[in-house]
């Protein structure tokens, strides 16, 4: 699912609530953060010593992904000729009763760009070198390697892949590689039934836009899913006073799907 | 406990637009496919919990019902789980066993005894939901 993205769709991601004035302070005060972006990250605090931790930005409570805007993109991705062939094959399976639910039901976690829009929080741990995302669904962890080492070589394939990071002013660049193709995507990002191969090169751009929002706007590359890479947007709301709470699936679930995707529910 | 038959939802017991549920990820572990949504298919009965199991991915609400014959049923009704009730008024201690409430369900499309948990009345007159509304503000709390 997705919508276009107009000068209206960003002002009303921005909060159609606020008022016109905020709506403005808010547009000034992003023009210093572009111009702190186009600097090249090597003058910018990488947070790589417990002393240069204080000089990245507060990113502290935890986030909610907005769901009321949901996962925006200019335009659905182009699919190639054998991932359109997946989803309408698994479009298809529906009208047989298969395919209504993913492994998701039973309690496998969806991948990298599935598990960043849950209904529940996520948050930010900054340590020297490297940003940990605690992930409350499926209570999973990223980590991101802010210490200037390069990608793995030969890198396992693994859900949330291998990860990288820069700082660019405020904005965390996150780059990802290895993401393991039998990870679920998530049920709601792009056309139905498609995956991510292990080819798929994933580059996250995470900012905090006001202190009470942030913004993730992720490019997926992936040649044998996508013609073109495909950009994502998604809005997080900040919640000082909530924790990060346990979240285990398997610990009462009623609704595990068989193997073909047909729902399950289990009364008793 | 008085005996009740399942009623097709009053528009009183309607405060979420159902649709809303459906189109968005409020649920991330599985789709609705199994409940009714539908705005005149919405449901509610009455009855007395016995057990009210506070877990992940869902919360579970066993309720006995009597029907119209004066029989005892076991209904079951999934919610939203502990990490999202919790966050929006609910706690463990919400549905003791042996209280008598009144609730809105989605049904079962196959027809069997349970649902999803829309709305929760409580004896002193609470209201508790399952959802916000479309219409309420977002949950953030320092905006």
């Amino acid at each position: 699912m997705w919508t276009k993205i107009t000068t209206m769709g960003i002002d009303a991601l921005k909060g159609a609530r606020r008022s016109s004035i905020a709506a403005a302070l808010l547009m000034i005060s992003i023009v210093p953060m572009v111009a702190c972006e186009q600097s090249p990250s090597g003058s910018s605090p990488q947070g790589r010593t417990w002393a240069e931790l204080p000089k990245l930005p507060d990113w502290s409570g935890v986030w909610e992904f907005d769901f009321r805007t949901g996962t925006k993109s200019e335009s659905p991705p182009k699919l190639t000729p054998r991932a359109d062939a997946e989803s309408k094959a698994f479009v298809g399976g529906r009208a047989r009763g298969e395919n209504l639910q993913s492994v998701l039901a039973n309690c496998v976690p969806p991948g990298l760009i599935g598990i960043m829009a849950q209904p529940y929080p996520i948050e930010f741990l900054f340590t020297p070198g490297k940003v940990t995302i605690a992930i409350e669904t499926h209570s999973q962890m990223r980590r991101i390697f802010t210490d200037g080492r390069p990608h793995p070589e030969d890198p396992d394939p693994a859900w949330h892949g291998h990860s990288i990071g820069r700082w660019e002013g405020d904005t965390l660049v996150a780059d990802t590689v290895a993401l393991d193709p039998t990870a679920p995507l998530d049920d709601q990002t792009g056309p139905p039934g498609i995956r991510l191969s292990d080819k798929a090169h994933v580059v996250e751009r995470i900012r905090a836009i006001d202190d009470a929002h942030l913004r993730i706007t992720t490019k997926i590359e992936d040649p044998e899913t996508f013609v073109e890479p495909w950009t994502i947007v998604r809005t997080y709301l900040r919640h000082r006073d909530w924790d990060i709470r346990e979240y285990i699936c398997q610990q009462n679930n009623r609704d595990a799907a068989d193997e073909k995707g047909r729902p399950g529910f289990k009364l008793d | 406990m008085k005996a009740t038959s399942v009623k097709t939802m009053k528009t009183s017991y309607v405060v979420f637009v159902a649709t809303f549920l459906a189109s968005t990820s409020a649920f991330s572990h599985h789709s609705a496919v199994m409940f009714d949504f539908g705005q005149d298919k919405q449901k509610q009965i009455e009855g007395v919990v016995k057990e009210f199991q506070w877990t992940n991915p869902h919360t579970w609400i066993v309720l006995a019902v009597k029907n119209e014959a004066g029989e005892i049923e076991e209904w079951g009704f999934e919610g939203m789980s502990p990490n999202w009730l919790g966050r929006h008024g609910w706690s463990k201690r919400t549905l003791e066993p042996g209280a008598e409430i009144a609730m809105g369900f989605a049904p079962l499309k196959d027809g069997r005894k349970g649902g999803f948990t829309l709305t929760v009345h409580l004896p002193d007159g609470t209201v508790l939901q399952e959802l916000p509304a479309q219409s309420d503000p977002p949950t953030q709390t320092d905006r």
